[in-house]
């Protein structure tokens, strides 16, 4: 009886799992051939040695990733690191706050509110950019506010505060989505019991709301930073490309220098550094996971 | 289901196959010509002339940089015919042997080329190459800006007075004519101390700089927003300089340098008679004024300058630089092994 039971409980998996296996051929194909592939085959440049004309050739060395130690490397990756955790952590409390702003709305009027952070997302990244130029250079409105004080000839661009500002304009969507997803699921009643036990503002998002959404939180932590790092565009139009990130590096390898074991293995470091982080991530929420069921448990 | 695999798997061996039937080694004259070309250097009118003359469909991709195109070919069965190398890119195809050498005696009409480009330096009697297109870098400046002073010299880029008001182009070899001339050099140096030394001063300049920009560049002159600018001659530039009579484009006094843009045919081309037909029909005096009527560049041809209706262009120094204002400048030809002294210098340089 149970064996028969079994063979039919067998069979009924077996069927459906050959056939979305056949299915997942395509995908598997194109996600190999476009993704797996490439990364190989970066990861084989980086240990070779290029010619004059920038070809490569079959060489297997390790000078490409010993030269990344000269200062003036680290520097760059330094400064990218920098940026990169500035705009996530800028990102990650804007966000916050816009997300809960959403979410304490009533849910007709969210997917509107929603629709607002979308639509610059359909407009392209560099479009995007140059409207930054227009608003933060000489002749746009921020300087002509000034100029009504008396201030005249302010430009933000070029300056690193108007690259702190494309990026946290570029990325704040990323942040508020997973922030948002999380933060919706919260039953609100906890907040009202909270408030109703006399948690202060503060104490309600500190206890109750801010751990409840943290996996949002890291995701969106993680959806910040590691596109920040590949950033080039930014850096140039709206810093003056005076300090480059990570970014403009790899490009400058690839192009410029005709260098492409170097600008391959800059790749690979940057690669290694977002999966260090998100096995970070990862940790992080496994550990606020377990923490909250044995708290759980203890409760019980 | 199992349809939907057939009909899939049937997609994917279709388009499979209509992938390789493209270049075929057909016979016959050949009907089509696949040409690989900087974005707007060559009009689409003179594409259109081309196939209304001949018959023969032109296919054209576009590249914004010579690495880009060198390592597309380098690649492999790019299957383009004719290809728009820059001066010092011609050197390195040549290097890489991704070239045919063109066969003179197919060749009409290479007498209407300026003097100066009959025999250039990066590919002595024009083996590889026909010059096409040519321009200049150079200075960049306005006039309000500067409070009326004339700049006439690379050294102005490198002025403590203009603190926060220059720009230099976001390129190395560029950045490198400006730092290599000021020091007394020429811009095509392959020396490591000459090198070194422009090095330093690129490093001392950083401080005043506004920023590096390659792009945008015409516009921040325009505004005002930056008085100095290191610039390259050609269509943008050229408008900027008609639209504003406040803003002048000068070859420095140290020099400038030269670019060129010329024709080749691609090493292992599908349709070599279709593309040296297509080099001969730009070389007629007419169809090379194109360039300037409707590309706002300068033609290589000599021939074609009485073709140019806007003949005021033929006197703007940032389409057409006179004989005299390009007599100290040099081409940019390929470093070579001296590349690496240019690279680890401008990494100092980004990274200080």
């Amino acid at each position: 009886m149970t064996a028969t039971t079994r063979a039919i409980h067998l069979g009924r998996q077996e069927k459906p799992k050959r056939g979305s296996l056949l299915l997942l051929i395509p995908g598997i194909a194109s996600v190999v051939l476009l993704g797996v592939l490439p990364l190989f085959i970066v990861a084989r440049n980086s240990f070779a040695v290029a010619d004059d004309y920038g070809g490569i050739t079959d060489g297997l060395t390790l000078e490409n990733y010993a030269k990344l130690l000269d200062p003036v490397y680290s520097k760059t990756l330094l400064f990218s690191l920098g940026l990169g955790l500035l705009n996530t952590v800028v990102c990650l409390v804007i966000g916050y706050l816009t997300s809960y702003y959403i979410v304490s709305r009533p849910t007709n009027r969210q997917g509107f509110l929603l629709l607002l952070v979308i639509i610059p997302f359909w407009t392209d990244f560099l479009v995007r950019t140059f409207a930054w130029i227009t608003i933060l250079g000489s002749g746009g409105p921020i300087a002509g506010i000034l100029g009504i004080f008396g201030i005249a000839g302010f430009s933000v661009i070029p300056s690193n505060l108007a690259v702190v500002l494309g990026l946290l304009y570029s990325f704040l969507p990323t942040a508020i989505f997973p922030i948002y997803a999380s933060m919706r699921s919260i039953d609100p009643s906890l907040k009202e019991a909270a408030t109703d036990l006399g948690a202060s503002w503060w104490g309600v998002h500190r206890r109750v709301i801010l751990p409840l959404s943290s996996p949002g939180i890291l995701g969106a932590a993680l959806l910040t930073f590691i596109p920040t790092m590949g950033v080039f565009v930014i850096p140039v139009l709206l810093g003056g490309g005076k300090d480059p990130l990570v970014g403009n590096l790899i490009v400058t390898l690839y192009t410029e220098f005709r260098n492409q074991p170097m600008g391959a293995a800059v790749s690979m470091v940057l690669l290694v550094l977002m999966l260090a982080s998100m096995a970070l991530v990862g940790l992080a929420l496994k550990r606020s996971s377990t923490k909250r069921t044995t708290t759980k448990k203890t409760e019980a | 289901m199992k349809k939907l695999i057939v009909a899939s798997v049937g997609v994917v061996a279709a388009l499979a196959l209509s992938s390789c039937s493209g270049t075929g080694g057909d016979a016959g004259p050949s009907t089509e010509l696949n040409v690989y070309a900087w974005a707007d250097e060559i009009p689409q009118t003179v594409f259109d002339a081309f196939t209304e003359e001949t018959g023969i469909a032109v296919n054209v991709d576009n590249f914004d940089s010579n690495e880009t195109m060198i390592s597309k070919l380098a690649a492999g069965n790019s299957g383009y015919d004719i290809v728009e190398p820059s001066q010092y890119a011609v050197q390195q195809l040549v290097g890489q042997e991704l070239l045919e050498p063109l066969d003179k005696s197919k060749i009409e009409g290479i007498d209407n080329l300026a003097p100066k480009f009959a025999d250039p330096s990066y590919d002595p009697g024009l083996q590889y190459s026909v010059p096409w297109v040519w321009g200049t870098t150079g200075l960049l400046y306005n006039a309000t800006c500067t409070g009326g002073e004339e700049i006439t010299s690379w050294t102005s880029l490198f002025d403590p007075k203009w603190k926060g008001k220059i720009n230099m182009l976001d390129n190395m070899l560029a950045a490198y004519i400006a730092g290599l001339q000021v020091n007394g050099y020429g811009a095509d140096s392959t020396d490591e101390a000459e090198i070194a030394k422009a090095t330093e001063s690129l490093i001392e300049q950083k401080p005043l700089l506004s920023g590096y920009n390659s792009t945008n560049y015409g516009e921040l002159v325009a505004s005002g927003d930056v008085c100095i600018s290191e610039a390259w001659g050609g269509t943008s530039t050229a408008k900027i300089v008609e639209q504003n009579p406040d803003v002048h484009y000068v070859l420095p006094e140290e020099g400038g340098s030269l670019w060129v843009d010329g024709l080749s045919i691609a090493k292992g081309a599908p349709h070599q008679d279709a593309a040296y037909e297509f080099i001969n029909f730009l070389l007629r005096p007419e169809i090379a004024a194109m360039a300037t009527n409707d590309g706002g560049l300068a033609s290589a041809n000599a021939a074609a300058q009485e073709h140019v209706t806007d003949q005021g262009l033929l006197s703007n120094a940032a389409v057409y630089a006179s004989d005299e204002q390009v007599a100290n400048a040099d081409f940019i030809v390929d470093p070579g092994k001296a590349m690496r002294f240019y690279q680890d210098g401008w990494t100092r340089v980004k990274a200080s």
